[in-house]
Formats: C-alpha cells, sequence, structure tokens
C-alpha cells in the first residue's frame, strides 16, 4: 500500500513538474517583436569579406555555444536554457529586417544578454548581422 | 643545453625587437581595423583577450561596467616529480580578486592572496588606445597596486612595514589580427625589506626598497578563441644580495563571451606582481617551472 501511495506521489510529481516546465517553454515562445524604430534601420555596415570574418569571430566567441556552430540552436549550452535558442538559419528567422536583428542582439531578453553591453560597439553587432545572413539555408 | 641557454638569454631582446620593430600601421593586416568607413581612425580591439597574461596586467581594460571576478592559482615547483605529482600535491598560491570598470577605460579592483595573507586595492586606466589608421601605433595603460601584508603583527616593527606598491606602465602593439606583444616596465617599493647585522652591529638591508623590472610578453592566435601566450619577466635593479631570478612562462589561453582560462608553465609563484618582481627564486636554468592557472569571469552591467 505504501509503494502504490509512493508511485502516485512521484508519478504526480512528474505530471506538475511536466506541466510547470511546458508553461515555461510556452512563455519562451512569446513572440519578440523589434520596435518600428529599430525594424526600419538600415545596416552601415557593408558585408563584406572582413565583415564576416569579423562576425564569424564575434559568433564564435559569444553565439556558438547557445546557437551552434550552424545557427540551429544546438550549442553545448542549448539544453540548459530556459528559452529555445531557434533556428538562425530558418527562412522564418532569416525574414526578419537587418534593423530587427540589431535590436534583438543589442538588447537581448531572457537567457541572450545585451551584447551591447559586451561587444566595443555597434559595427561589431552590424558585423554579427551580416554574419547571420550567411547562416539561411 | 648552450644553445637553449643562449635562445633564452635572448628572448628579451627578441620581443623588444618585435615591438620596436613592426611600426608600420596596422590596418592593411589588422582584421579588426578594415570597415565600409575607411576614413575614420578606430581604437584597435582585443589586443589582448584578458585583464591578465599569467602573473602579469594587459593593457586591456573591459568595457565600462564589467565586473570581473579572478581566480588564480600557482601549484608548487615541478622539481619533486612524481612525490607531488610535479607540483600539483605541493603547497600552492591562491588570489581571488574582483574588478569594475567604474568609468570608460577605468578599472578598480582588489583581491586577496593565500601569500603572507595579502590584501590588494588595485588601478587601472588605458591612457593610449592604439588606433587602425592615423592615429597611435601602439596602446598605453598604467596598472598601479597598494598591497597589504596582514599576518601577525610580530612580523613588523611598524604598522607601514606591512604596505608595498606597484607601479606599471603597458606599452602593447597587435601587429596582426593573430599577433600582439606587450613590454612593461614597472617599479615595485616595499616599505620594509630584509635586514642583517653585520660585525660591527649595524642593521643593513639585504634589497634596496625599490626594484625595477621590465615585463614582455606576445600571443599568437591559433584558433578564434585560442591562443599561444608567452611571457618574460626581467629584473633590472641590482640588490647587495638575494637578488631575484628572472621568469620565463607559456601556456595556453581559452576565452568565450564571460570567460577566460588560462593554464601555463612558468617560475613565479606569487601572484601578485611586486612580490614576483622582488623575490622570485626560481630559477628557469635550474627547470624550476610551476603550473599555473588563471581563470576570470565577466559581468556585463
Amino acid at each position: 500500500m505504501k509503494a502504490r501511495i509512493s508511485s502516485v506521489f512521484f508519478l504526480s510529481a512528474v505530471f506538475f513538474i511536466t506541466i510547470f516546465l511546458s508553461a515555461f517553454k510556452q512563455a519562451a515562445k512569446t513572440p519578440w517583436v523589434a520596435p518600428d524604430k529599430a525594424e526600419k534601420m538600415t545596416n552601415p555596415v557593408k558585408s563584406d569579406a572582413n565583415s564576416l570574418k569579423e562576425g564569424k569571430e564575434l559568433w564564435i566567441k559569444h553565439c556558438q555555444s547557445c546557437h551552434g556552430k550552424a545557427g540551429l540552436g544546438d550549442g553545448s549550452k542549448a539544453a540548459q536554457l530556459k528559452t529555445e535558442p531557434g533556428d538562425l538559419s530558418a527562412a522564418a528567422f532569416q525574414k526578419q529586417s537587418n534593423g530587427g536583428l540589431f535590436y534583438k542582439i543589442s538588447e537581448g531578453r531572457s537567457d541572450m544578454p545585451s551584447f551591447k553591453k559586451k561587444v566595443e560597439g555597434d559595427e561589431d553587432i552590424w558585423n554579427l548581422v551580416n554574419y547571420i545572413r550567411t547562416l539561411k539555408k | 643545453m648552450k644553445k637553449i641557454n643562449y635562445l633564452f638569454q635572448n628572448i628579451p631582446a627578441l620581443l623588444l625587437l618585435m615591438l620596436c620593430t613592426v611600426s608600420h600601421p596596422v590596418s592593411a593586416q589588422d582584421s579588426t581595423a578594415g570597415t565600409s568607413s575607411k576614413a575614420v581612425a578606430k581604437p584597435v580591439k582585443n589586443t589582448f583577450e584578458s585583464n591578465w597574461i599569467f602573473d602579469n596586467q594587459t593593457v586591456m581594460v573591459p568595457k565600462k561596467g564589467t565586473f570581473e571576478m579572478d581566480i588564480q592559482h600557482r601549484f608548487g615547483t615541478v622539481n619533486n616529480g612524481y612525490s607531488d605529482l610535479f607540483g600539483i600535491y605541493a603547497p600552492s598560491n591562491i588570489r581571488i580578486g574582483f574588478s569594475y570598470v567604474i568609468k570608460t577605460n577605468l578599472q578598480l579592483g582588489m583581491g586577496f592572496c593565500k601569500e603572507k595573507l595579502q590584501w590588494d586595492a588595485n588601478v587601472k586606466y588605458a591612457i593610449i588606445k592604439q588606433k587602425s589608421t592615423g592615429g597611435s601605433p601602439v596602446s598605453i595603460t598604467y596598472f598601479g597596486n597598494l598591497v597589504v601584508d596582514t599576518r601577525k603583527e610580530n612580523n613588523f616593527v611598524t604598522s607601514t612595514d606591512r604596505l608595498s606598491y606597484f607601479n606599471q606602465l603597458m606599452i602593447a602593439r597587435k601587429i596582426s589580427s593573430k599577433i600582439s606583444v606587450q613590454a612593461a616596465p614597472s617599479l615595485s617599493y616595499f616599505n620594509n625589506v630584509p635586514g642583517y647585522t653585520d660585525s660591527k652591529g649595524n642593521i643593513l638591508p639585504q634589497m634596496n626598497n625599490a626594484h625595477f623590472a621590465l615585463a614582455l610578453m606576445g600571443r599568437y592566435k591559433i584558433g578564434s578563441t585560442t591562443a599561444l601566450v608567452v611571457n618574460y619577466d626581467q629584473p633590472l635593479t641590482q640588490h647587495p644580495a638575494n637578488n631575484p631570478h628572472p621568469s620565463i612562462c607559456f601556456g595556453l589561453e581559452m576565452t568565450t563571451s564571460a570567460h577566460a582560462f588560462q593554464i601555463f608553465a612558468g617560475n613565479y609563484n606569487s601572484i601578485l606582481p611586486q612580490n614576483n618582481n622582488m623575490f622570485n627564486q626560481n630559477d628557469y636554468t635550474q627547470g624550476q617551472f610551476l603550473i599555473g592557472f588563471n581563470i576570470t569571469r565577466l559581468w556585463s552591467f
């Protein structure tokens, strides 16, 4: 009898924890919309070999551990995150404007840090935007 | 062996030569320099990836609002071999440090160290930054500290005997996206130095209170986040006795968005720079190397 009560208690706990975690996942899927002003920003940094090289270096140092090497959301730290890193190579992601990406990288949200506090200036963030465009499938 | 000794003797000269002779604009080589807006000279980024290279500071001052925690560990020398697992089980030295970039180019810090129960307060200020084109060909940063030896009173005559100071000017150049070099003259000063009593009963100092030294370091990036790093420290002041030995250090640096990790072999075990420069008795010609590591964690506010 005791064993049965323990099993019921254990299964209930698993059920509630699953519901609790899925609620978090749901919250993480809340759309992230950049302000209009940011969306309309134009990219002042030309996507040339130098910018892409810079962007790749920044990607490896700051982004790869969560977003993965190809932006698929399969980085080594991805499983520990509250929020899903998403698939940055997908058309749904890539259809965002350059300004929108710049805003999100700059400001961050939840697990994603604000990179305007980490990198030297706007130019580095635009370099990252340029590199992220190369992840498109 | 002779060849190795010859190489060691010439390391400072070679590093200094690298720093002095490569003086043409970095823009053509530096990946951080070139952008679409070529006309504007911009500060060269990431000359070094961390505040530290082994026991010395670099010219880098992190971005304003960056809080850093340092964990620095030095094992014992490797000379006892397997009996203490090449120094890993030997008595070690540890420093825990914290710093915060309170204003652009200005960092304040403090820390505590196992050796002599020392506490330090330090300041670092980036005076000049290397520019991509048309600006300064080098970055220059000042570092200074005040250290208090907090051991029991019976180690000192007066309370000011506890104090020592360190001042260093770091001059660095990012030669290419992979290679950076730095030369850093320094002045260490101890209020109290070891003494001895001569045959007439006079108390004389074994060492001068002030000690000049020169640190030379270089970095070669072997990947986006990995670099080979090397450092050489040359004492300049000649003391009546107990002259310190120079130090060689070489190792690997790995960086991430919020960490830097360095593992290395070198001769210094004191961590605090004035103690290393003034009192190092580990001699690289005798193979008195030790393994050490630095871990830094950055938070951006």
